[in-house]
């Protein structure tokens, strides 16, 4: 389930930010996905918070709250699990 | 002083004298309100090649965007008055004819109604004369609270400032 939710995230966050070099299998679970890692930006983190909300209900409110959410794809995965409606 | 822009599908700007308005436009394209600002070229602004140095159609684009800001209040200082700052974070300057000396420029400004937390203005710069179009750009801004956080999401107050401005300009939501 856990593993399930990992990647169905890895896929949103591709088709999201529309990151047509990049496979699920190319995202490590615990790497960082802004400034090192996948490298995102502040403009990525806003498109991505819109499509958690549509996806999962999830509300990220603001970038202090985000540096911990977007510490990794496992960190998002825990998140979605625990604030997902 | 207000007009209209013409986006295409694509999301290409093309100088439109409008007269319609509305989703009855050829090819999907949607029709913008815009704000006209006018300014002349002065002697500082042009370079050893007699033309306008390019970095100056920047400053030109602020000029147009606090001008239609300040209508709504909604300058940089209005915005730190509420606790937030609002900072470029993406730039876009296309360069087509230049301009000269003395020349009698109109700075044209449009803004999209946000998808996420940011703001997106579209500029077009057009000589007086003849009504050509020299320069389009556009520019994205994110919000920030004043202790540094960037904003996931537009706060209510600003929100319904910036509502009014959205209403003026009659402002269709963002392309996906």
């Amino acid at each position: 389930m856990a593993e399930d939710l990992v990647l169905e995230l890895k896929k949103l966050i591709i088709n999201t930010l529309k990151l047509e070099d990049i496979a699920p299998g190319d995202i490590e679970n615990d790497a960082p996905l802004f400034g090192e890692g996948l490298g995102l930006d502040s403009i990525d983190a806003l498109e991505l918070v819109v499509a958690l909300e549509k996806t999962y209900n999830v509300f990220i409110p603001d970038s202090e709250v985000g540096k911990k959410v977007f510490r990794s794809v496992n960190a998002l995965a825990e998140f979605v699990k625990t604030h997902r409606a | 002083m207000w007009g209209r822009f013409t986006f295409g599908p694509s999301g290409s700007t093309e100088l439109a004298e409008v007269s319609g308005r509305g989703p009855n436009r050829p090819c999907g394209a949607t029709v913008m309100k815009y704000e006209e600002t006018e300014i002349r070229v002065r002697f500082n602004e042009v370079d050893s090649w007699g033309i306008v140095w390019h970095g100056h159609y920047i400053a030109w684009f602020e000029v147009g965007r606090m001008a239609l800001l300040r209508k709504f209040k909604l300058q940089p200082q209005d915005f730190a008055q509420m606790g937030y700052i609002a900072p470029v974070v993406d730039l876009k300057c296309s360069y087509k004819e230049p301009a000269r000396l003395d020349e009698e420029i109109i700075i044209r400004t449009t803004v999209f109604k946000p998808t996420k937390a940011a703001l997106t203005f579209q500029f077009e710069v057009l000589r007086k004369r003849d009504r050509k179009l020299l320069v389009t750009g556009e520019e994205t801004q994110v919000l920030q609270a004043l202790d540094g956080r960037l904003l996931y999401y537009i706060p209510p107050d600003l929100q319904k400032k910036l509502q009014n401005l959205f209403n003026y300009l009659e402002v269709p939501v963002s392309p996906a």
